[in-house]
């Protein structure tokens, strides 16, 4: 399988602090990537560098099989962390304008845009003020603007942030549709549920250098089988002194346990202290990898 | 830079479209008409309120003929002294004051305060000695007024001629045989005959010093209206896209450097409108109204006002667009917009110097300097019969040169500060923007 993006040893600096330090990466054509690290970590920067928005101190990015990223700005779709429209600018004007940016014509754009209208909900709009909108509704149609010239690659940059459950769901859908189509999708997020659902590969970067990057499946079966969730009738209360505990994540009614012995003995250690209503040996989850590796 | 061209057709549409061109396209004219109209209407009819002053007359012979002549000026009745001129304001009511041979300095209290008490405008003193041809004393005229000074240019118009005619008389000569003897002759300011290419000889016109200073004046006015009315425009859209994050989306399409040309030609376009409909609605209003002077305006100026604007436009609304992505709010811009604002300024405070002097030493240099030649060469164009052809060929040689230079310089804070959220950047991190590989 082609790559969509290949980066090669980057590294960006800026006054002295490595942004991303030594990052080689490489995004299978038509997967859905996740980008995943803590806040600073390095996640925006390397997405600004793959838009060609910030150029790199070191290394080599591919975007699209082109060594020149510029090149390939026209295939690739873009929705940044920081959103913005020009409130004045009706709908219609807006798409239009970003889409001639990406070198679509405006037959083809009028088309594309009312099919995204329609699919984002947003019927009969498209006259309307942007600064008439609801942020919801603005979050919705910036998306619109980054699909609506068809591109090739789209790189969302946290698209489902303060969006509600019904607008996230409709936004999913049509993530997954532009993966249908064909295109390659990179995001980023700080929602490991939605990245576990959504991603055929995650990535995560933490303080500047790569530290997870693969299915889900290999990176959970690289971090073991060492957790269990429990429910007891003791809570997390139960737990309390437990040698082999390495770690609790109480979520109130279930406990995800990482241990460091053998769970059945663990087991029979906690049937004696409580009454057991679920036992389940499990991998961890991509929150609980998350937070190993993350946690100071 | 297909994509620059399209971002400069957007800027455009955005710029003529927004409520402050269209405000500035019809506030403008409407607010200067106005204001001519008003001082038109007024100017004669500002102050009708009649004056009454007290006159000490120490010679016993001037304020008599005085009070004569005010009521001949009064009444609007021509007057047989040539000085004084036909009345355009109020009433001057002399009342004459004996002297009381006592301290004059006692009168002179008392009249003080009873034009404290608004019973006097004002009083004058006429002395003795002024009947006198060897001698230089003053006619003294006391007032609380003294920014008023339709009144005593009056007096010194009409007491000199007063006095003089009893100069006159006292010489036995014959005052009127003098004036006559004495008349000058007029000036009558022309123009250069020419042969036509018909060959006819073309007669010199008339000079009308209205029509020679007023269309300098005019192109002068223009360009400074449509460029503040412009380059600023550019900085607001910056700071905007800047603010609200949507440059971040742009340059994800575009470069930085067709972002910011894009913008510089949409407000190019716009400023060429603006002026292009004030061109014409000023040709059209003194086609009309304005006695012919529509003529004086020549293809020739327009093309020279066309071509300094764009130059202008390109150094002063690039600075404007480095300013908006170098800040990281308005009110910070306004300080950064200070400096620019003085470069814009400075030839305005000139220009008075060269419409005196359009071949002097202070507006040859003047008009080399790039962010004044837009200004004060294009003033020194309008005025006959225009510097030498060098002058204007180095002005804009040195124009396109800082153009360019501006430009570039621009595009690199552009390209950075355009990113940098939460602070603005200072004049040091600018210039190594600038300097950075």
């Amino acid at each position: 399988m082609s790559n969509a993006i290949s980066l090669t040893g980057v590294t960006k600096q800026f006054n002295g602090t490595r942004a991303v330090d030594d990052l080689s990466l490489s995004v299978p054509t038509g997967s859905i990537y996740g980008f995943i690290g803590p806040n600073g970590s390095g996640k925006t920067t390397t997405l600004r560098m793959i838009m060609h928005i910030l150029l790199p101190d070191r290394g080599e990015i591919e975007v699209l099989g082109s060594r020149d990223t510029a090149a390939a700005r026209d295939k690739v779709g873009y929705l940044p962390e920081e959103r913005g429209l020009y409130k004045k600018m009706t709908i219609r004007r807006l798409l239009r304008y970003y889409g001639r940016l990406k070198g679509a014509p405006i037959s083809d754009l009028d088309a594309s845009t009312e099919y995204w209208m329609r699919r984002m909900e947003l019927p009969g709009l498209l006259d309307r003020q942007i600064e008439t909108l609801s942020k919801g509704m603005s979050q919705k149609i910036q998306f619109v603007a980054a699909v609506v010239a068809n591109p090739s690659l789209v790189i969302l940059d946290e698209p489902f942030s303060g969006l509600d459950p019904v607008n996230a769901q409709v936004l999913k859908d049509a993530v997954l549709e532009i993966r249908q189509r064909g295109a390659t999708v990179v995001f980023s997020t700080h929602d490991m549920a939605t990245a576990e659902r959504m991603c055929d590969r995650i990535f995560m970067i933490f303080r500047g250098r790569k530290v997870l990057d693969g299915t889900l499946e290999s990176i959970q079966s690289e971090y073991g089988a060492d957790t269990v969730r429990i429910r007891t009738s003791h809570g997390a209360a139960a737990l309390a002194g437990m040698p082999d505990v390495e770690s609790v994540n109480d979520f109130g009614q279930l406990q995800e346990v990482r241990l460091q012995g053998d769970p059945q003995a663990f087991l029979t250690r906690l049937v004696a202290r409580a009454t057991v209503y679920h036992f389940e040996v499990t991998r961890p989850s991509l929150q609980d990898i998350f937070v190993r590796i993350a946690k100071p | 830079m297909r994509k620059a061209f399209i971002v400069a057709q957007s800027e455009f549409l955005t710029l003529v479209r927004s409520k402050a061109f269209l405000i500035g396209l019809i506030l403008m004219p409407v607010v200067m008409g106005t204001s001519i109209m008003l001082v038109r209407a007024t100017k004669d009819a500002t102050d009708m309120k009649d004056r009454t002053f007290a006159v000490v007359d120490y010679t016993g012979v001037v304020a008599e003929p005085l009070t004569a002549v005010a009521n001949m000026y009064n009444a609007g009745t021509a007057s047989p002294l040539d000085a004084v001129l036909p009345r355009k304001g109020p009433r001057f009511i002399p009342v004459e004051i004996k002297p009381t041979g006592a301290n004059p300095d006692e009168l002179r209290v008392e009249l003080s305060n009873r034009v404290r008490k608004q019973e006097f405008f004002a009083f004058v003193e006429v002395p003795a000695e002024i009947l006198d041809p060897a001698s230089t004393v003053a006619i003294r005229y006391y007032s609380d007024h003294p920014s008023y000074n339709a009144l005593p240019q009056w007096l010194r118009a009409t007491v000199n001629a007063v006095v003089l005619n009893e100069r006159f008389r006292r010489a036995s000569v014959d005052r009127a045989l003098v004036v006559r003897l004495t008349k000058q002759a007029p000036i009558n300011e022309l123009g250069l005959f020419e042969r036509g290419t018909d060959g006819e000889i073309k007669a010199a016109e008339q000079v009308n010093i209205a029509r020679a200073y007023g269309i300098p004046v005019a192109v002068l006015a223009l360009m400074y209206i449509t460029i503040m009315s412009s380059a600023p425009q550019l900085l607001n859209s910056v700071i905007e896209e800047k603010m609200s994050r949507i440059s971040e989306v742009l340059i994800g399409s575009v470069t930085p450097f067709e972002l910011m040309m894009g913008k510089l030609v949409g407000g190019a376009a716009a400023s060429m409108v603006l002026s292009a409909i004030y061109i014409a609605g000023g040709l059209i209003v003194v086609q009309y109204w304005g006695g012919g002077y529509a003529s004086a305006v020549t293809g020739a100026i327009v093309a020279w006002f066309l071509l300094f604007l764009t130059l202008a436009l390109f150094i002063f609304g690039s600075l404007f667009i480095a300013i908006g992505a170098a800040c990281n709010d308005l009110k910070d811009s306004q300080n950064m917009m200070t400096p620019v604002m003085l470069l814009v300024m400075v030839p305005m405070f000139t220009a008075g110097s060269v419409l005196r002097a359009p071949d002097g030493t202070m507006a040859t240099i003047l008009s080399l300097v790039p962010t004044a030649a837009p200004f004060l060469m294009l003033l020194r164009i309008s005025l006959q019969p225009g510097p030498p052809m060098w002058q204007i060929a180095l002005s804009l040689i040195i124009m396109t040169c800082t153009a360019v230079a501006v430009v570039w310089a621009a595009g690199k804070i552009f390209r950075t500060g355009l990113l940098m959220q939460g602070k603005s950047a200072t004049l040091t991190e600018m210039v190594k923007w600038v300097t950075a590989k």
